[in-house]
């Protein structure tokens, strides 16, 4: 841990990307806080979500950011916890950035959920124990408290043995919350097209992606680009594992979509086939959030490290695409039950695009996440350490 | 303890609407679009003119199932939503944290955030309302002209409803799903 003076704490080098990014960063910061504004002031009126459609970009926010953290979190733990020695040094800036993910999805899910402060007492007091959101909430919350205790033994107090245990302790909560987020959709049985065990599993799946996408966009802006020969190894080895994954996850989506739309089975096969002839699936999920990263990766056999960093950036919009579908095409299909003409128009796949003030907090979000690993960056030491 | 359902005789129901009327008036929803807590669909009349078949238009009022195997009820993380007495599935908004998850488990529609307690809100078959001064009919059941509800015990074999149900065919609205709706459309 560094001792820093204020100023020395908010003086960085003005490069043009360091400078770009202070930009968007107290942009994305102020936006959240606008938002955050607007919805104390107005509530829920300030987000375009309905009766048809409860759940909007903020739901899709809050599972994008734990998904990242859980990704880092997974793809820290094969050096730190499994002993692969080429990853060992991610651990530090990997769990960083999981504690920093997490605590922004928290900051969004605060502002989306109506009751936080009812949340924390009720949670306790009268658990839901069938709720696949309390068990969520609830080992995230062990979770993020698990990860933080193995930042501290990794950052601040070294003890190997401790980070260690902490690390095994804060990946399988991790694991069994993250599958929790995926049951919070699968559980639905009122949605044929989310119901089943495609999310659960599904969600480990894109939460390593997710973490490899982060690990090489940290380290392309960490190295800006020119990499020391022991990270770029490294980065060589996650780009194959992420190629591997990324070819799994193509292959999860194809059956899970050919599935869906076999034998026409009411409500789930139309749902599915609305869902991917929009540009959300085929050119933000699919084309940017797999294709490129998985093209690069594959040409170059995962040896074009810097293509890789550029493509982890579309894949990274690509993931945000994937959250939002994940929510919004859930909610596609209408709940019409013996309303097929409510007040006289007839029902239609359920039309929802975010307000201003989910955009503000729900990309905020991602300021708050770029401001705190700002921070993190400069008081921590988040390279490897000599012990390891 | 009585276990309370509801037949509706739906091709009698006119669509005169006048439950929606009445269950707002009892129980103080508020006239703003999304908050309803009954209903009435419509299904249009099918076939071209002149060939349109009048007897393939029908009115389907509908509401809350009060289901015995309830989806928003499991998937509550605080438990806001409980089975209360009388089997009928209730919401305690001092629970409730408005994560709408009840919203979205719900296969009937039948939940929506009420702006006065922001809160999700629901039909309770009128038991903290009517049924709680004494009376054993519902709101909706009270003012329709056509009397296409029918409320009352399932447990009771000699209630209007169980003798109703013993004696018609009716069918129930998704009952695949394993929800065991209460809610009984007479055939």
């Amino acid at each position: 841990m560094n001792t820093i003076s204020l100023k020395k704490l908010f003086n960085f080098e003005k490069t043009p990307l360091n400078v770009v990014m202070a930009f968007v960063t107290v942009a994305l910061v102020a936006a959240f806080f606008a938002g955050a504004v607007n919805y104390i002031l107005h509530g829920h009126h300030a987000y375009n979500v309905t009766r048809q459609h409860p759940w909007g970009l903020l739901i899709s926010m809050y599972v994008f950011f734990v998904v990242s953290s859980t990704g880092l979190c997974i793809i820290s733990s094969i050096g730190h916890v499994f002993g692969i020695p080429e990853f060992q040094q991610i651990g530090k800036r990997a769990i960083a950035g999981a504690i920093i993910t997490i605590s922004s999805g928290f900051a969004v899910i605060g502002l989306e959920i109506g009751h936080p402060v009812t949340m924390l007492i009720y949670n306790v007091l009268t658990p839901g124990l069938t709720s696949a959101i309390w068990w969520m909430g609830t080992l995230y919350g062990l979770y993020l408290t698990f990860i933080c205790l193995e930042f501290f033994f990794l950052a601040i107090k070294e003890n190997h043995t401790l980070s260690k245990i902490f690390g095994i302790c804060g990946l399988l909560v991790g694991l069994a919350a993250h599958s929790n987020l995926g049951a919070v959709f699968g559980f639905l049985v009122s949605r044929p097209s989310a119901n089943g065990v495609f999310y659960p599993v599904y969600f480990i799946l894109s939460a390593m992606i997710t973490g490899c996408y982060l690990i090489f966009l940290m380290y392309g802006f960490r190295y800006k680009m020119n990499f020391p020969e022991k990270v770029a190894i490294m980065l060589v080895k996650l780009g194959k594992i992420l190629g591997m994954l990324l070819a799994v996850l193509i292959f999860f989506e194809a059956w899970k979509i050919l599935t869906a739309l076999y034998g026409d089975m009411p409500e789930r096969a139309a749902t599915i086939l609305h869902a991917i002839k929009h540009p959300n699936f085929w050119f933000g999920e699919l084309t940017l959030g797999m294709l490129i990263p998985f093209v690069v990766i594959l040409l170059s056999n995962a040896k074009a490290i810097k293509a890789t960093v550029y493509a982890s950036l579309a894949g990274m919009v690509g993931i945000f695409f994937m959250r939002y579908g994940l929510v919004h095409d859930t909610l596609l299909y209408p709940m019409t039950t013996l309303k097929r003409a409510e007040y006289e128009l007839a029902p239609t796949f359920v039309e929802y695009f975010p307000s201003a003030t989910e955009f503000a907090i729900g990309l905020g979000g991602i300021g708050l996440s770029l401001f705190l690993y700002y921070l993190a960056d400069k008081i921590f030491n988040l390279d490897e350490t000599a012990h390891h | 303890m009585a276990r309370y359902g509801m037949a509706l005789n739906y091709k009698n129901c006119i669509n005169c609407r006048a439950c929606e009327s009445a269950c707002k008036e009892e129980n103080g929803v508020l006239l703003l679009k999304d908050h309803y807590r009954i209903w009435v669909g419509v299904k249009e009349a099918e076939g071209q003119f002149p060939n349109i078949s009048i007897a393939s238009q029908t009115y389907h009022p509908s509401q809350c199932q009060h289901c015995d195997n309830a989806p928003c009820q499991q998937v509550c993380p605080t438990n806001a939503t409980y089975y209360g007495k009388d089997g009928m599935v209730m919401v305690d908004p001092n629970k409730c944290i408005l994560c709408t998850y009840c919203i979205n488990a719900c296969p009937y529609d039948a939940r929506y955030v009420d702006q006065r307690t922001m809160t999700v809100d629901k039909c309770t078959f009128c038991s903290d309302t009517r049924l709680a001064a004494g009376e054993t009919t519902t709101a909706c059941q009270a003012t329709c002209p056509t009397k296409v509800r029918v409320f009352g015990d399932l447990d009771d074999p000699n209630s209007e409803i169980s003798v109703l149900l013993a004696n018609k065919e009716y069918r129930q609205v998704k009952e695949h799903l394993g929800t065991k709706p209460k809610l009984f459309y007479i055939l």
